[in-house]
């Protein structure tokens, strides 16, 4: 597949979720008795859950809370795993160890036990997925650096800025051009894809722990239903038989549909 | 370096975590549990020593942690001494993680010297993207179905065990990661010039390699362990396997900030282990290395 054609099939897959989030009701409605557990083809298009609404409406509040806090995120590990190149190509030994010893001590502790302190000890007015992505995406960050700056010194590090310099371009044409949008890019935004969809992983797996103990998730208010209760949902049908499979077969598209787009970004930035 | 920061890291969680309660606005005791969920706040403070500033809080919970007494639960088993908690707790934990290193290892060996064939990367990789908590919750169903109310017994909680051990295997791209990072970092040694010289003296290319790739090896390894470390908090919260990452997801969800204290310094001292580990590994490897070949015959000038 072409570059330009991953590109645009990830960024329709993307633009489809950001739409669906910004159409999302604040509240689920009340729902028909009668529509209950309706199947796609009799109540379309994905048909009901067991109070007979429509789980259109967990399609779109669920990308009300993923996709902004998501994409934030990846932003975020793109942008630090920019700053991991550039530094490297300062070729400054100082800053090169005091960095390894920063991304030594964040990447040797594990995400989730971190995520779940971070959780614990946000007051519950910030509570959201926003604060826990950006303490994934912090976590992410050291492997992205080190992936970026090994890009670096493969490229001369110093000695290529250097080099360019010779030749007369401008520090920002040798940065910004030259190092990350021509070097650094398919790192960054494979790195980028990937967390963006490791937060969407984090959120469903924080919203499904949290349904099976009956509590409140930590990325959500009480009103808002997100993708894993489809799962949830779905769950009842392989363990009890209620007929929920369409519930379970719309949550595994959904984040089908998430990993696909992913990996056709990181498809659209690599190196030709 | 390495070395420094492991022994560091038991003690910096705790730090960090209480300078976090002290940096957020308002009270600590009402951070660590809401008014609306816990009664008695001011009651609370004083058995926690939450009164008496942060530096107060963190020596006596260091001091009482380094004679094994890490207070009583709050909200998870009331009353319940947490050291107990985290005895009945650690090892099973610590058995769902040797279990999976078993698999991986065999994998990442097998794929260093390609008896792995390469062409399987693809399906590893594939499977690695789905997320721990699908496979974990189709595996649930499968327990519950197969075992209903009796899930719970000897068979029951060894096949959860077995699940658990294929889930945080296959899921997030674990055993893909370490088949592909080990087979790039053999493949790139590979084509080193000395390698071609060690076949053309007679000698076996692994032994020559291994002393070199050790270090990344290790790394990698240390990597890999804390990822599946990361990926037990679920695989043990939906298969219900009564691990750390199950104790530290309860006491999270319930408020129970003694238990997460508690936990979270028991996953920083293991990580510190393996940093020290992976240090002391580098500083023999190196020696290893450096250290003059026996010359068979004199050297002429």
């Amino acid at each position: 597949m072409s570059r330009r054609v991953a590109a645009g099939i990830a960024a329709l897959l993307l633009g489809l979720l950001v739409v669906a989030g910004l159409f999302a009701p604040d509240h689920m409605e009340s729902g028909n008795a009668a529509l209950a557990l309706k199947g796609p083809l009799a109540v379309p298009p994905f048909g009901t859950d067991e109070r007979g609404r429509s789980l259109m409406i967990y399609v779109e509040q669920g990308a009300s809370v993923v996709v902004i806090p998501a994409l934030l995120s990846g932003l975020m590990v793109g942008f630090l795993g920019i700053l991991g190149g550039l530094l490297r190509c300062i070729g400054s030994e100082r800053v090169d160890g005091a960095l390894q010893y920063i991304l030594e001590l964040l990447g040797s502790l594990p995400r989730m036990v971190v995520i779940l302190v971070v959780a614990l000890l946000l007051p519950v007015e910030w509570r959201g997925l926003l604060p826990l992505g950006m303490a994934w995406a912090l976590l992410s960050a050291p492997g992205a650096m080190d992936e970026a700056a090994a890009v670096a010194e493969r490229l001369g590090g110093a000695r290529f800025v250097e080099a360019l310099r010779a030749h007369g371009f401008s520090w920002s044409r040798i940065y910004l051009y030259h190092v990350v949008f021509m070097n650094l890019r398919p790192v960054v935004v494979r790195q980028a894809a990937e967390t963006v969809l490791q937060v969407t992983f984090l959120e469903i797996a924080l919203s499904y722990l949290a349904i099976q103990e009956n509590q409140s998730s930590f990325t959500h208010s009480d009103s808002i239903h997100s993708w894993a209760s489809l799962l949830q949902s779905g769950y009842r049908w392989l363990v009890v038989d209620i007929p929920t499979s369409h519930a379970l077969a719309l949550g595994l598209a959904l984040i089908g549909t998430l990993t696909v787009a992913a990996r056709l970004t990181a498809h659209a930035a690599r190196a030709r | 370096m390495r070395l420094l920061a492991a022994l560091l890291l038991p003690f910096v969680v705790p730090a960090v975590i209480t300078l976090l309660i002290w940096a957020l606005p308002g009270d600590p005791a009402e951070i660590i549990c809401p008014p609306e969920r816990c009664g008695g706040t001011q009651v609370l403070a004083e058995r926690w020593n939450l009164d008496q500033g942060p530096w107060h809080f963190f020596v006596t919970w260091m001091g009482a942690a380094f004679e094994g007494d890490f207070g009583r639960s709050w909200r998870v088993q009331q009353g319940e001494d947490v050291g107990v908690l985290l005895r009945e707790a650690v090892p099973t934990s610590a058995t769902l993680l040797l279990l999976t290193l078993i698999p991986m290892l065999g994998a990442s060996a097998a794929a260093a010297v390609g008896w792995l064939p390469a062409r399987i990367d693809n399906l590893l990789s594939g499977i690695g993207t789905i997320p721990a908590v699908i496979f974990s919750l189709l595996f649930a169903a499968v327990v519950e179905i197969n075992y209903g109310a009796d899930s719970f017994g000897e068979e029951g909680t060894a096949l959860r065990m077995l699940f658990g051990v294929v889930v945080l295997c296959l899921a997030d791209g674990a055993l893909a990661g370490a088949v592909t990072g080990v087979r790039a970092l053999f493949a790139a040694e590979r084509s080193q010039r000395y390698v071609g010289v060690a076949l053309l003296r007679g000698e076996r290319p692994l032994s020559n390699m291994l002393p070199n790739v050790a270090p990344a090896l290790i790394g990698q390894l240390r990597a890999r362990v804390l990822h599946l470390l990361s990926g037990a908090v679920v695989v043990e919260v939906v298969l219900r396997i009564n691990g750390i990452g199950d104790l530290l997801w309860l006491g999270t969800l319930m408020q129970d900030f003694g238990v997460v204290l508690a936990a979270a310094t028991v996953f920083a001292s293991f990580s510190a282990v393996l940093l020290a580990i992976q240090a002391v590994a580098e500083i023999i490897v190196a020696l290893h290395v450096r250290r003059a070949p026996a010359l068979s015959a004199p050297v002429s000038a």
